[in-house]
């Protein structure tokens, strides 16, 4: 009988969700990524960084495109894009007459045209709509492995510079009179975005990975009133988010699983800007 | 329950920064040798490198506990002053000294308070968690963070923000941010203040705050204030006026004395 729109046959085929394997890796793969990606998307957010986020997680798939082609592992291949794109946005950004949202473009445009020219030079299209848009149903145990390492990776150096990463944040000036290096913690930053770039390609795939950093934390700067409640937020809303996301996909079959998790992760948004209103 | 949880977070936060040493962010601070707060001799100041200076051969002293005026119209070179003696200019030529050593970044003991400070207007950030942001002078990298609560509430009570501590400091007035602001310094135990134009934003009654705070007896601050309004600075020990491209005249008010100074 339905009860609001929701019958017991799709409770039951929700519920039957949780007892596939494949469902809980996903589940699991979420969680992590979703932990360090909300927790390091409240710092972008709050320090004005979506556009270069954008940027590293668009520009990772030359690397992973490159390093199928060539046989060795994408995680590598994508995590070296990441830096290369770090690299080349200081640099253009250094020369006189070029500011750095200009460099960010322009590595963005440059680093993604090459890797879908590397798509085509390979002649298989079909083999890299993963990378594109995700496949976080087929994650293996070596993906979780990888996910795991990253994301506590991501996590640790967080812990570690949390408080001058917080000074930086808000006053920038009164950090550096300090001696707490905010250009040194802004690469820092760029570092731990590469890396947890890496761990979501996986799931999002490398055009909505940058979703992941940015929807959860800009929820949860909508509701918290410090840094910490942002992060915690921020965290609730991907994972939940996320695995609504998750349910969604597994409920209606033609819908993409990287794509559905966007679209779970921007409910909570949608709902705290409207009760805001 | 709630015991056994704290304690379980202290251990793992203590466990956590025991793995890393703490790295100060700069050098310790040299013991003072002398009476002398500031010694500035030859000083000239260009923004950018190969520029014309903004000013040149300014030479003064101001000695330990001294309340010093900085006086000029507009344009003069008050805040450039200021922000070579913070540290923040690097092309300047001379010979100045604070506490005995160069400018430099990194120095606990003294505090620079911008005209309009550059504060990130996104960042949530409750006026307590501000204040406690001076205790940071005195850690360094990967070294977690005490919060010293009776300094804190020393400096709130002080500049009388107790009432305010939990508000968010995008919603205080330019006054009560000023006073926060002045609050962060007196928790990092800074003894030299350098201020750009603290009294512009301040209504008569946060003035009177600051102003308690600056000159009252108990205290051995050396304060360098810059200002437009020569008015402003009749409480002062001492008044540098710089005029023109150059430090003209240096002398003592006629009120108010410090009885350190």
């Amino acid at each position: 009988m339905p009860v609001l729109g929701i019958n017991i046959h799709m409770l039951n085929n929700i519920l039957s969700a949780f007892q596939e394997d494949f469902f809980l890796r996903a589940l699991l793969a979420l969680f992590l990524s979703g932990i360090s990606a909300a927790c390091l998307g409240s710092y972008i957010i709050l320090r004005r960084m979506s556009f270069i986020s954008t940027a590293m997680t668009h520009s990772i798939l030359p690397g992973v495109v490159g390093a199928v082609i060539l046989g060795f592992s994408a995680y590598w291949g994508a995590l070296i894009a990441a830096l290369l794109t770090a690299a080349g946005i200081a640099w253009i950004s250094s020369r006189k007459g070029t500011s750095e949202d200009s460099a960010i473009g322009i590595m963005l445009s440059v680093m993604f045209a090459l890797g879908i020219a590397l798509m085509g030079l390979s002649q298989s299209w079909r083999d890299f709509t993963g990378l594109l848009f995700g496949s976080i149903v087929s994650v293996s145990t070596e993906d979780i492995g990888v996910i795991l390492c990253t994301s506590f990776l991501v996590l640790f150096c967080l812990r570690l510079v949390h408080k001058e990463l917080e000074l930086a944040s808000f006053d920038e000036e009164y950090a550096y009179l300090l001696g707490a290096r905010p250009a040194l913690l802004r690469s820092v930053l760029l570092i731990l975005i590469a890396l947890a770039a890496v761990a979501s390609v996986r799931l999002v795939g490398a055009l909505l990975t940058t979703a992941l950093f940015i929807i959860p934390a800009t929820t949860g700067v909508l509701i918290g009133k410090n840094l910490k409640q942002v992060m915690i937020w921020s965290v609730i809303c991907a994972c939940g988010g996320g695995t609504l996301g998750l349910i969604i996909s597994y409920t209606f079959q033609g819908v993409p699983a990287g794509a559905a998790i966007v679209l779970g992760c921007a409910i909570p948004y949608f709902i705290v800007r409207i009760k805001n209103n | 329950m709630a015991q056994h949880t704290s304690n379980l977070r202290r251990l793992i936060a203590e466990s956590f920064n025991n793995l890393f040493p703490a790295v100060p962010y700069a050098e310790p601070e040299n013991p003072v040798a002398g009476d002398l707060a500031v010694e500035v001799k030859n000083l000239a100041v260009s923004v950018r490198p190969k520029s014309l200076p903004i000013f040149s051969n300014v030479n003064f002293e101001i000695p330990l506990h001294c309340r010093t005026a900085l006086i000029g119209p507009n344009g003069s070179g008050k805040s450039t002053l200021l922000k070579t003696l913070a540290g923040l200019i690097p092309h300047y030529t001379g010979d100045v000294k604070l506490y005995g050593s160069k400018p430099r970044i990194g120095r606990s003991r003294i505090a620079y308070l911008a005209q309009s400070p550059q504060l990130n207007p996104d960042f949530p950030l409750q006026l307590k968690r501000l204040v406690q942001m001076g205790t940071y002078a005195h850690h360094g990298w990967f070294e977690e963070c005490h919060h010293a609560d009776e300094k804190v509430a020393s400096a709130l009570k002080l500049l009388e923000l107790e009432d305010l501590v939990d508000r968010s400091v995008h919603n205080l007035s330019g006054g009560q941010l000023q006073r926060g602001l002045l609050a962060r310094a007196a928790v990092q135990g800074a003894e030299i203040l350098l201020l750009d134009e603290p009294f512009a934003a301040l209504d008569t009654k946060s003035r009177e705050i600051v102003e308690n705070f600056l000159f009252r007896k108990d205290n051995s601050l050396t304060v360098i204030m810059a200002t437009h309004d020569k008015a402003d600075s009749q409480q002062f020990d001492r008044v540098l006026e710089i005029c023109e491209g150059s430090l003209k005249t240096i002398h003592a008010c006629a009120g108010h004395k410090h009885p350190h100074a």
